[in-house]
């Protein structure tokens, strides 16, 4: 029961990090900013899930905390990524519009 | 027989959880713009993450690791929608040409 709880989760992990693959393609090659950043925040969801798979897959319970915290920092990042990017789109149609 | 069940289970909820997971990121190569694209990725996040943690739930033997999963879950089922509408109010002010992606009702 052991060999097939491992080979299942060898299945999972094998087709998360080829998905995880596939997401950093398109955040490389997104036309627009926000696109490539929703592409960063499916890979921060991919990685969380491959941690949770890991925490069954070598039996450390600790991996779960890890996963937690993993999820609170993807969060922020977007949080921050967004309002930054915000401020310098506003930045800039505000100076467009004082050209004009 | 009771463990054989439980494998199944297992099996079930993480192969249907890999295939929301699989069709969103077939969905960020389909579509064009990127307020669909949100879309497809925040159904990961909810639907696809829940069917890999139940899932993983179901195989764990300790209580405090699935309880850490489903307060993970929450978690993310409040920050992910959070997420998504930053990302789209983001996409709607830095957007060039809004009206060509979709009816525009007023500006």
């Amino acid at each position: 029961m052991h060999d097939a709880y491992h080979a299942l989760y060898t299945v999972v992990l094998i087709a998360l990090s080829l998905m995880t693959l596939l997401c950093l393609e398109r955040a490389v090659r997104g036309p627009s900013i926000a696109s490539r950043i929703n592409a960063i925040n499916m890979i921060c969801t991919l990685t969380l899930s491959m941690i949770c798979v890991l925490t069954l897959m070598l039996s450390e319970g600790y991996l779960a905390d890890v996963a937690l915290i993993y999820a609170m920092v993807s969060f922020l990042a977007v949080v921050v990524l967004c309002k930054v990017y915000m401020g310098v789109a506003l930045d800039q149609q505000e100076k467009e519009g004082k050209k004009e | 027989m009771i463990e054989g069940v439980r494998f199944g289970l297992t099996a079930v909820f993480l192969l249907g959880g890999l295939a929301v997971l699989a069709t969103g990121v077939r969905g960020l190569y389909r579509f064009r713009f990127a307020l669909n694209r949100i879309h497809a990725a925040s159904m990961c996040d909810t639907l696809g993450l829940l069917g890999l943690l139940v899932g993983l739930s179901i195989s764990a033997g300790d209580g405090w690791v699935v309880l850490k999963f489903a307060l993970t879950m929450v978690f993310l089922w409040i920050a992910s929608p959070t997420a998504s509408h930053l990302i789209a109010r983001l996409e709607a002010t830095t957007i060039y040409h809004l009206d060509r992606n979709m009816e525009v009702l007023e500006k």
